[in-house]
């Protein structure tokens, strides 16, 4: 995934051809039977029909596909889908960029235990963490509370809504991230910015002229991402939209789990692939672009 | 070992450097200088002038503070005392960017996702020169390291000395007021580091731009600049002219980080006089402790392989002493004898075209060279 942090493989490999071949056979079989096979499952039966009730009729409809494309609601839901992942993308990136860039200059012991800072939220799971969120953001909490110590009456409403679903996975994300971001901050020598500034650059042209644009390819990769696992993000935009925040990951759940409507669970679940392959073709563009 | 500062006026720097001292101020000043990393002093006391025009050398071994003295006067890093000053104004809080220095570190720099052109026109692109001025800097400034037809090329399509040279390019369009070069040839393989030695010199010389260049290579001191500062653990060690740096070095430091030489361990007998279990020595120069040792460069001394016989003293200006030939070695343009006097090792060179006379280990020879070519330093116990 990340052609900005894998350096190119050497001209002539060690290895012939077979040795190569038998190491990929263990990936290739997992993939194969616990990606690939249960993918091809599931578009077959994005065509199969509903019965009510939980059944499903083994057939070859397009009405699920016309649904999930034509009703007003799916679109909203893909819509919906689509803004709130992008504005999440858009402020992981904001609040974690100067992190990434601070840690790309900072050496030695200090910055291991910077990197070591950021990766340690993932230890926790994102489940505990979402609800350590509900108990900081909710209306008795510690927030609000303050917010009003501060005078203000009528708080905005931080939890069960898209604010709280943004704060929550905005949070998640950062550690993915600013890994993102420091695997393709590889083009950034501290010196660049050093011989920028002797030329006569101000701070700012320096920021606009040579590190953003170096540091476009993290960008890059921190969006496709960041964008992709927050779109599919489930259990931050359940708990903390309480139900009130509709999106194509719980929406799939919903359907799957609730109603037993398994054909139209599928055919969101293959739409949602859809919208991965999309993403990663603008990222593999963007990337030869930057080039 | 005690720092030796000699100063030497911008006027004799002038006169020994064979020019005319019409424009004596200093153009680059330093006045005590320090740089403190908490406890540590990696630059003390660091007293420099410039005259305008000059090219000085910022001489010594990794981490003796040559660099961040170089980043200092570009303002990278903000001194912790002293001032510094270009023409007469203080330039000491003044941000990088409002110091107009062009600045040549050794890793290049070069902005990778620009091409060669760009690069080159960056300083004239914030500085908002108009567009057509602009190409015809760019051109005039590539054209002067010879580069003008790989304008269009990216930095990573260029070999490391054509990176070097549109680095140069790069600060010298700017018409830095100081140029300063950060160990711009350390990358480069020998060949190159040659031609590109003779090169920035001749670039300097015919802008005549006051240059700090900072390196751990004497051969490139020595060949290139005006004067040479030698650095060590953080203060000045010796300021002069390369034939002063290299036939009067002021401390035991300088004597063996500048071209090599033989170090010869006695006690001080008399003024001018050393003795140690081989012999006796006269010494151009003269300290005050009892502890002492001698310096000879390898190229000074002569061998004869004719045993006469050891006085205490030769008569008139030479000294002479017994050794045994320990081993040959040959570099090439040179052989070195490396003799063994009573327990203190001497190595004497001879160009190859001279030395035909090569004898076998274990020869006795007479080493001698002039008192003159011989220096006194006093010797920690």
């Amino acid at each position: 995934m990340s052609a900005a942090a894998i350096p190119d493989k050497p001209a002539t490999s060690g290895l012939g051809g077979q040795t190569g071949l038998a190491l990929l056979l263990p990936i290739v079989l997992v993939n194969v039977i616990g990606f690939i096979i249960p993918m091809l499952n599931l578009a077959r039966m994005s065509f199969n029909e509903y019965v009510p009730g939980g059944g499903i009729r083994e057939a070859f409809i397009l009405g699920n596909w016309i649904k999930a494309i034509a009703d007003p609601f799916n679109l909203q839901l893909i819509a919906n889908s689509i803004t709130l992942s992008l504005g999440v993308t858009l402020a992981t990136l904001i609040v974690s960029y100067p992190i990434a860039l601070y840690i790309h200059w900072s050496s030695g012991r200090w910055r291991s235990l910077l990197i070591f800072l950021v990766i340690a939220p993932l230890l926790t799971s994102a489940v505990v963490r979402t609800y350590g969120w509900i108990a900081l953001l909710s209306n008795d909490g510690p927030i609000i509370r303050s917010i009003k110590a501060l005078g203000v009456e009528n708080p905005p409403r931080l939890l069960f809504n898209t604010t709280g679903v943004m704060i929550g996975l905005t949070e998640i994300l950062m550690p993915y991230m600013i890994l993102a971001l420091l695997a393709g901050f590889g083009r950034l020598d501290p010196r660049f910015e050093e011989a920028a500034r002797s030329l006569g650059a101000t701070p700012a042209q320096t920021f606009r002229r040579i590190i953003l644009p170096l540091t476009l390819p993290g960008i890059a990769l921190g969006w496709l991402l960041c964008f992709v696992l927050a779109i599919s993000s489930f259990v931050t935009p359940k708990l903390m939209g309480g139900g009130r925040v509709f999106l194509l990951a719980t929406e799939i759940y919903d359907q799957a789990i609730v109603t037993l409507n398994w054909p139209v669970a599928a055919t969101l679940s293959i739409l949602v692939l859809i919208l991965f392959g999309i993403s990663l073709a603008v990222y593999t563009r963007l990337l030869k672009r930057l080039d | 070992m005690k720092p030796v500062n000699i100063k030497i006026s911008e006027a004799s720097l002038a006169q020994q450097s064979g020019r005319s001292s019409i424009d004596a101020s200093p153009y680059l000043r330093l006045d005590k200088v320090a740089k403190r990393y908490g406890s540590f002093e990696a630059v003390t006391d660091f007293d420099l002038e410039v005259p305008r025009g000059d090219l000085v050398a910022l001489l010594g071994p990794s981490g003796c503070g040559k660099t961040t003295t170089l980043r200092m006067i570009a303002g990278l890093i903000t001194p912790s005392s002293g001032t510094i000053r270009v023409a007469d104004t203080d330039v000491t809080n003044l941000p990088p960017h409002r110091r107009d220095m062009g600045l040549v570190f050794q890793s290049y720099a070069l902005f990778p996702h620009m091409s060669v052109a760009r690069n080159v026109a960056f300083g004239l692109d914030v500085r908002s020169v108009p567009d057509q001025e602009k190409r015809r800097q760019v051109a005039a400034a590539l054209d002067l390291v010879q580069l003008g037809k790989l304008a269009d090329r990216r930095p990573r399509e260029l070999s490391g000395g054509q990176q070097q040279r549109v680095a140069l390019a790069r600060a010298l369009v700017i018409q830095p007021s100081i140029l300063l070069l950060d160990e711009p040839l350390s990358n480069l393989d020998a060949k190159l580091r040659d031609e590109m030695r003779t090169q920035i010199r001749d670039i300097q010389q015919e802008l005549r731009i006051t240059t700090v260049f900072v390196t751990h290579d004497q051969v490139e001191a020595l060949s290139m600049c005006d004067s040479i500062v030698v650095m060590n653990g953080g203060h000045i060690e010796q300021i002069g002219t390369p034939y002063q740096i290299y036939e009067q070095p002021a401390s035991p430091f300088v004597a063996s980080f500048v071209g090599r030489t033989n170090r010869i361990p006695g006690r001080r007998t008399d003024s001018n006089r050393l003795d140690f279990a081989a012999g006796a020595i006269r010494t151009a120069t003269d300290v005050a402790e009892t502890n002492v040792e001698a310096m000879v460069r390898p190229h000074r001394i002569s061998v004869s392989w004719t045993n006469k016989g050891s006085g205490p003293l030769l008569p008139g200006d030479r000294n002479s002493l017994q050794a045994k030939l320990q081993r040959v070695t040959f570099v090439g343009d040179m052989i070195q004898f490396h003799f063994d006097a009573n327990g203190v090792a001497l190595v004497a060179e001879q160009s190859s075209i001279q030395a035909h006379d090569i004898r076998e280990p274990g020869t006795e020879a007479t080493l001698s060279w002039a008192v003159s070519d011989t220096r006194m330093f006093g010797r920690a116990e």
